[in-house]
């Protein structure tokens, strides 16, 4: 935990700051640094230190938090958001089942993320008279889009609770998927963590 | 091993990190007598962490410091062995003169007794023992030292200098207690970018295996780990006569005894085991006759950005990880009109290319979203300054009852507070850091606009004057003489320098000291 932020420049803390507590919290997945838009808060990324031990999950594990149907709609709304592409996408990566082990997890987001379940249903019926997962792919996009863009403004009035709910599937998404072995190294060619005889700095392409 | 409650040590020392690692290590070699109580447990480097782990081998993604089964790291009182030498970045800089001599250059904040010549000699005797890379580069404000040579820059680096070097700024080789060839029995590093994770190999300096094992081999160190000291208690003649501790795991009770005592639990923990150790001759706090423990708390003050390098933008990833950051922008401001006290210095391009969470920040969803994450994944950077703050009466350490730890034990309570000056300086340095991302064609993606705290640095100040220090300029209490702090918490300014070399070099300074008042029998 760094020691607060606030807007007055001041602060108090009963833990270190050092930067390597920093890099705890945020793991593998977020930057060496604490930046203001991963906040844990709106996140969850945190995991208290008793679960840091915590075996590998069985590969074909059910759903912890979410039931079947909810699972199904979660796992299109990731699709949504990281599709498959020249590489596997969010649900070839196995991120539904990750989203659904982290909001187990996270009492605050349970029930943002149960409303906004229900909310994209409503909203799906009130603009193409099925639920969202029997729409079109271009009328789901036009549901989540208002949301993604909405999620983008970062000052201002707080953001509602739909805006809310999207920026948790994001973030989830992105995390799942960007430490997943398919999106950290076959998507983005992650070449690091191996022993080199000597770092031989910028040579030019030539 | 349990030290035995009737021997008597020549020096009992309280942490085994960068300050109680050398200076107990200095002690032993001089022929001294020491044992050494770490709060933590013991931690073999080359098989306890996860070193080389990654993100999908946890269900979390989250690494884990330590693997299964084994302990430490979890909390401030039970770090282990090494202490936080163990996961550093391993930045190793000189102060200069004009650090010593802050309040002489600009009337701000407090002078240390001693200036860069003093301590010359013992930055010199440290680099050759834990191996320093580096570049001469033959700065007023930052002194060459010892050095091995330096890890060359990588391409990103290079695009960061040629742009600063259009605003005029300077970006030099970092300097790191990180072998760039073997020395000592210990390799070279072999550039796997994971230095704050355990370094396995050892080539990243740890003040367990580098100081402390070969001075375990003279038998004349002794080291106790698990012991989580609690209290110093004191004889009638105001002398540290007992060290309590308690076992980590069985919570049995012990004391120690030495004829001397130090004191390096890294900063704000060596505030708080003084001020727990109150008395009725000390009400207030071990050594406080002055009311100054806990007070000039003085941090690092930082404020960080992440940014793309357009050049970089779509082109081929390339393993460049290296040893986290290979580059470094000292400070500058010295030289240059402004309006506030001290300065500030740069780091940049530390991130591990395992860390994307950047990619939650990126605008969009679909495609477009998946494949400008994809193309700006080799140009992502991170640049951090860093300043040194200037006391102030609401920046100061206390303790906490109302929230005690694991162990019952109030926690240490950190407060700071920017003055002025402060404020200006920060807001300097982040239109520097702004700036040199700017003169590099960057495309900023996200900024701290507050700052926050790094390095703990003050709280326990050193000077000659005891109405307004703790310790003296050998690092000893002014009312009890025979105890000792060394660690970050003397400093009486911080720099704007990463602290470690300057705890380790104060270290060894204090270790002849101690050395020598043992030898004539003073002690």
């Amino acid at each position: 935990m760094s020691s607060k932020k606030s807007s007055d420049q001041s602060g108090s803390s009963t833990y270190s700051s050092d930067r390597r507590s920093l890099l705890k919290i945020f793991g593998a997945i977020g930057a060496t640094c604490a930046y203001p838009f991963q906040s844990e808060e709106l996140y969850g990324q945190t995991a208290p230190p008793e679960h840091h031990h915590d075996p590998a999950p069985p590969q074909s594990e059910a759903p912890r938090f979410f039931n079947q149907a909810d699972f199904a709609l979660i796992s299109r709304i990731a699709d949504l958001i990281i599709p498959d592409t020249d590489a596997p996408g969010a649900i070839g990566a196995g991120v539904p089942a990750y989203i659904d082990m982290v909001i187990a997890r996270n009492l605050a987001q349970q029930a943002i993320v149960a409303d906004g379940l229900r909310w994209i249903d409503a909203e799906a019926i009130r603009i193409g008279e099925k639920k969202f997962l029997e729409l079109g792919e271009e009328q789901q996009i036009a549901i989540l889009e208002p949301l993604c863009a909405a999620s983008e403004i970062r000052s201002g009035a707080p953001w509602g609770r739909n805006v809310q709910f999207f920026a948790i599937m994001k973030s989830l998404t992105a995390d799942g998927y960007y430490t997943s072995r398919i999106g950290l190294v076959e998507e983005l060619g992650y070449k690091g963590n191996t022993a080199l005889a000597s770092f031989e700095g910028c040579v030019p392409e030539h | 091993m349990k030290a035995s409650s009737d021997k008597v040590y020549d020096v009992v020392v309280v942490g085994s990190g960068a300050g109680g690692g050398t200076l107990s290590a200095h002690l032993a070699s001089q022929g001294a007598d020491v044992l050494v109580l770490e709060g933590g447990p013991k931690v073999n480097t080359r098989t306890d962490f996860n070193t080389h782990g990654m993100p999908y081998e946890f269900p979390l993604r989250q690494i884990p410091t330590m693997k299964p089964g084994k302990p430490g790291f979890d909390g401030e009182r039970s770090r282990g062995l090494g202490g936080k030498t163990q996961l550093w970045n391993a930045v190793a800089l000189r102060f200069s003169e004009r650090d010593f001599k802050g309040r002489v250059h600009d009337g701000a904040g407090e002078d240390w007794p001693f200036g860069y010549a003093e301590m010359k000699p013992y930055y010199d005797q440290i680099e050759r023992q834990v191996g320093v890379c580096g570049n001469l580069d033959h700065l007023e404000d930052l002194p060459d030292g010892i050095f091995l040579p330096p890890v060359p820059l990588k391409c990103t680096d290079k695009a960061i200098q040629d742009g600063a070097r259009t605003i005029g700024i300077n970006v030099i080789h970092v300097r790191k207690a990180t072998l760039s060839r073997p020395m000592n029995a210990r390799p070279a590093c072999h550039f796997c970018g994971n230095c704050m994770s355990g370094c396995d190999v050892v080539a990243k300096y740890n003040s367990y295996d580098v100081h402390m094992i070969p001075a375990l081999q003279t038998g004349r160190l002794t080291l106790q780990q698990n012991s989580i000291v609690y209290e110093l208690a004191i004889s009638d003649e105001a002398r540290v006569n007992e060290v309590r501790y308690f076992d980590r795991e069985t919570r049995a009770q012990g004391a120690a005894k030495g004829r001397v005592v130090v004191v390096a639990c890294a900063c704000a923990q060596s505030v708080a085991l003084l001020l727990m150790s109150k008395s009725s001759r000390f009400p207030d706090g071990l050594g406080n006759s002055s009311g100054e423990l806990g007070k000039n708390f003085i941090p690092h003050i930082t404020g960080g950005f992440e940014a793309f390098l357009t050049d970089f933008i779509g082109k081929p990833g390339t393993n460049d990880e290296g040893f986290l950051d290979h580059a470094y922008i000292p400070s500058f401001m010295h030289e240059r009109k402004r309006d506030y006290a001290r300065s500030f210095g740069i780091q940049f391009n530390y991130q591990n290319r395992r860390s994307v969470g950047w990619a939650r920040s990126m605008k969009g969803m679909g495609k477009s979203y998946k494949d400008s994450i994809k193309a700006r994944y080799p140009a992502y950077i991170t640049l951090t300054g860093y300043h040194e703050m200037i006391p102030n009466p609401e920046s100061y350490i206390d303790l906490n009852y109302e929230q005690l730890d694991e162990y019952g034990l109030p926690r240490a309570r950190r407060h700071w507070r920017l003055g002025e000056s402060d404020r200006k300086l920060f807001d300097d340095m982040r239109t520097h850091c702004r700036a040199i991302l700017e003169a590099s064609k960057a495309e900023i993606l996200s900024a701290e606009y507050a700052p926050s705290t790094n390095h703990e640095v003050g709280g326990c100040r050193m000077g000659v004057d005891p109405k307004t220090s703790v310790v003296n300029e050998f690092c000893r209490s002014h009312d009890i003489p025979n105890l000792y702090v060394v660690d970050a918490s003397v400093f009486p300014s911080s720099s704007e320098k990463n602290p470690t070399l300057t705890i380790m070099a104060l270290a060894a300074r204090t270790a002849d000291h101690i050395s020598d008042r043992l030898k004539k029998g003073e002690v």
